[in-house]
């Protein structure tokens, strides 16, 4: 049985042992990590890595086949409601409900949260202020550009204020204007005390971000630690291919070209 | 770049024209992606293989109803041959866009990179289309005819036959193809597709009622007027490669030749005509991403105010289970894919009852019905009505697909959420069909029936509510993400929605309570006591339904999550 982490510098989001099988192949072998509060960790790893799945199963949307997750100490499997309502999540590749309008949106999150009327419609509006989303008015979700769904996104899962923020690819096609805008508010947000944990392979995103950094190849941890920890004095792409390995030219190939 | 030695191109300096690719190619393509769809899933190639039988079955079936028409009078033989031949080809041209969509496999848009010629293209896609099983089952049910033109005439006429039923699956199989790209091209708007969704359910559901009015007529026609309409159809390309057999067997070669050159021009016409709107199909794909940002406009009344719409104020209070009910009633309209369900059900449940009641009373002439029996017509099909509405909720889950995730991450309690979907479904289709209610009492000219006519309403749609909980939750699949209307929902949905017919059996063998008591009551006092038992015995069920449903989705959420979610 997974035994809960000690209190005293209580990580924000701990995981233990994670492991999925999908039929033949292991997506995730194994997984221990531990998500310091008040750090802006980022999780590096090619496509394929494992990525998603972890993230997946530590907010509660994939049954892990074998492990735990804690959210604040609360084991996300056994007490979901107090887990999720510490967290707050952006999916990669999910849907939102998007046949309605981003204040319908921002108001069905808040209300299916159990929040208060009457909050939700304050929140809803400084939201929507500062994301810029206020002149879309009554464009449904479906109609907006990429970096418009991501923010909307972005915004519903700040809603109820959650402690730690998990967001999956939060800038993959994402336009730099947008790019920038999410960047200041989750800085801000971490300078408030939050944490935030993001998933990549953007490499200068994660530079200019991240105090913390794990790289994840074939469903393993193979580096993890602060920025700087993990670096070891180089480019962070640098240490990253080097410890993921992968195909260099060699000036052979493709003649035909 | 590096030179070994000894070569004489250095770099891209020529680019080398390829041959186009042959009809062949294209073949070969789609058995390719046909068999790589079965992989590593053994219910597909298991669908695949009933698949096969049923085609064999049912072509087995008219092999031998046509074959056996060689038998008997010339003239029958000619107008089943006419009638049969033309009910194939305008099958063929209809039957996909109402009903089943077009076989997507091989997609224009995936050769919008490719430089193929748009002719060959088309003649590819043409062969590619007849290696699929209903193409195969047609020829077999047509190859019937060729059979009946050797029993009835010879050899020669076989041949001849032969020729002429492979011509005409050939134009039933170009003019689906043709159409489906025509109208695709039209319909690169998403506020066209959305509108052509709704009218082709309002089409497919009014096949019904179509049918009934065909059967009734031929039902008092005579042979002399099949031959005078075949005669006509004979003369068009509908029915003119059928019925090539009968010219060869009177000598008149003439007919014969201008026959088979009208089929021939057909199809060479359709060719030419899809080919033209291939290329609009192939790129449609790429352009549009619909509708306009909106401005700003009267939205400030508040986020929650916005939600939940005027008229629901009452019902949904701003709690989760409100907000539940206020955003599926929208969807319900607003999701293309819902609207096209529910204005199909809606209709099929609004005409079936209409119908059943005409064909019991004997269409409207003749005694009727007495008593207790007319009031177990009237019960059944009013429950009937009811329970199509309520299975529109059979895997209701995959309508929303991966925005599901929303609802896990929220941890929503299993038995609200089912309830509020419930009651918002509710909310869109009870209006209706109580509408349908009061208009089938009325034609059965027994408006004191009403409220029985209610309870069933409650009990069909309660019943059907409670067993739709339960299939969405065990049995859900997903829908694929296609934004094409005509698109086939192929593979495990076929399946899983057969499931959802049988449910509906199950569920109205779970209302014969009700209706055993609208049996034994009939009359005005027994209807008013049939409708509050009706009420309270769907609620029940309703309420019993969504808390074992309930406790199961919340066991079986990210399961639920992975089954609905369309694999890319």
């Amino acid at each position: 049985m997974a035994e809960v982490p000690q209190a005293g510098a209580q990580p924000a989001l701990a995981l233990r042992g994670l492991f999925k099988r999908f039929d033949t192949k292991v997506a995730v072998a194994g997984i221990d990590l531990d998500v310091p509060a008040g750090s802006f960790f980022g999780l590096l790893g090619p496509n394929g890595a494992g990525k998603t799945t972890t993230l997946s199963m530590a907010v509660g949307l994939l049954r892990p086949d074998q492990g735990a997750a804690f959210v604040l100490g609360h084991n996300v499997w056994a007490d979901p409601v107090e887990a999720k309502r510490r967290l707050g999540v952006l999916p990669d590749g999910v849907r939102l409900f998007d046949r309605l309008t981003g204040t319908e949106l921002l108001a069905y999150t808040g209300l299916l949260r159990g929040m208060n009327p009457a909050e939700v419609d304050v929140r809803a509006r400084d939201l929507l202020d500062v994301f810029g989303l206020a002149d879309a008015g009554r464009t449904l979700v479906v109609d907006y550009s990429a970096g418009m769904k991501k923010k909307i996104g972005l915004a519903c899962a700040l809603l109820h204020a959650p402690r730690l923020l998990v967001l999956d690819e939060p800038f993959e096609a994402v336009d730099p204007v947008s790019a920038a805008l999410i960047r200041d508010i989750l800085q801000r947000y971490v300078h408030g005390g939050g944490t935030v944990i993001f998933s990549s392979h953007v490499m200068e995103v994660v530079e200019k971000l991240c105090t913390h950094v794990a790289i994840l190849t074939d469903g393993a941890i193979k580096a993890v630690g602060t920025l700087d920890e993990v670096r070891a004095g180089r480019d962070l792409e640098d240490a990253f291919v080097a410890l993921v390995g992968g195909r260099t030219a060699t000036g052979q190939e493709l003649s035909w070209l | 770049m590096a030179v070994t030695a000894g070569a004489e191109t250095v770099g891209a300096a020529t680019v080398a024209p390829g041959r186009p690719p042959r009809v062949r190619d294209f073949v070969r393509l789609k058995l390719r992606l046909m068999r790589n769809g079965f992989r590593g899933q053994a219910w597909r190639v298991v669908l695949f293989v009933i698949g096969v039988l049923f085609g064999f079955w049912f072509g087995l079936l008219a092999f031998i109803g046509l074959g056996a028409s060689g038998t008997g009078s010339p003239d029958v033989g000619f107008v089943v041959a006419s009638l049969a031949g033309s009910a194939v080809v305008l099958g063929w041209t209809f039957f996909p866009l109402l009903f089943f969509g077009v076989d997507e496999t091989l997609d224009p848009a995936r050769f919008a990179l490719l430089p193929v010629p748009p002719l060959t293209l088309a003649r590819g896609m043409l062969a590619a289309a007849f290696c699929g099983i209903p193409a195969v089952a047609t020829l077999f049910a047509t190859a019937g005819l060729t059979v009946a033109a050797a029993i009835r005439f010879g050899l020669l006429e076989f041949g001849v036959a032969a020729v002429g039923v492979v011509a005409g699956l050939t134009l039933g199989v170009i003019a689906s193809r043709a159409i489906t790209s025509a109208f695709a091209a039209l319909l690169r708007s998403r506020k066209v597709r959305d509108l052509a969704a709704v009218i082709i359910a309002v089409l497919a559901s009014s096949i019904g009622p179509l049918q009934w009015l065909i059967i009734s007529a031929s039902d008092r026609g005579s042979l002399d007027q099949a031959v005078a309409v075949a005669r006509v159809l004979a003369w068009t390309p509908l029915g003119a490669p059928y019925v090539v057999a009968f010219d060869a067997a009177d000598g008149q070669w003439l007919a014969l030749a201008a026959r088979l050159a009208m089929t021939f021009a057909s199809i060479g016409l359709l060719l030419f005509w899809w080919s033209r709107t291939l290329e609009p199909a192939m790129l449609g794909a790429a352009g549009s991403s619909g509708g306009r940002v909106k401005p700003a406009g009267a939205d400030r009344s508040g986020a929650v105010a916005s939600l939940i719409p005027r008229m629901l104020r009452g019902l949904a209070r701003p709690t989760a289970f409100g907000a539940i009910v206020a955003r599926e009633s929208r969807f319900w309209w607003r999701d293309p894919r819902r609207r096209a369900s529910l204005v199909s059900i809606v209709m099929a449940s609004a005409v079936l009852p209409i119908v059943l009641q005409f064909t019991w009373r004997g269409g409207g002439q003749g005694a009727g019905l007495s008593g207790g029996a007319s009031a177990l017509a009237f019960s059944f099909a009013i429950t009937i009505a009811g329970t199509m509405g309520g299975m529109l909720l059979a895997n209701q889950f995959a309508f929303d697909g991966t925005a599901y995730a929303a609802h896990l991450m929220q941890k929503v309690p299993g038995r609200t959420e089912l309830r509020a979907r419930a009651l918002a479904l509710a909310v869109v289709v009870v209006p209706a069909e109580i509408l349908v209610v009061i208009a089938v009492s009325l034609i059965a000219g027994t408006p004191e029936l009403v409220p029985g006519g209610l309870g069933m309403l409650a009990t069909g749609f309660g019943a059907a509510a409670a067993s739709a909980s339960v299939l969405s939750v065990l049995a859900a699949y997903a829908l694929p993400e296609n934004t094409n209307p005509f698109a086939l929902n192929s593979g495990g949905g076929s399946a899983k929605g057969m499931l959802a017919f049988v449910a509906m059996i199950g569920t109205l063998i779970l209302s014969t309570p009700v209706t055993a008591v609208a049996y034994l009551l009939p009359g005005a006092g027994g209807a008013v006591v049939v409708g509050v038992l009706g009420v309270a015995y769907g609620g029940l069920l309703a309420f019993v339904g969504t808390l074992i449903a309930g406790d199961l989705l919340d066991r079986r959420g990210p399961e639920l999550l992975v089954a609905i979610t369309p694999r890319r």
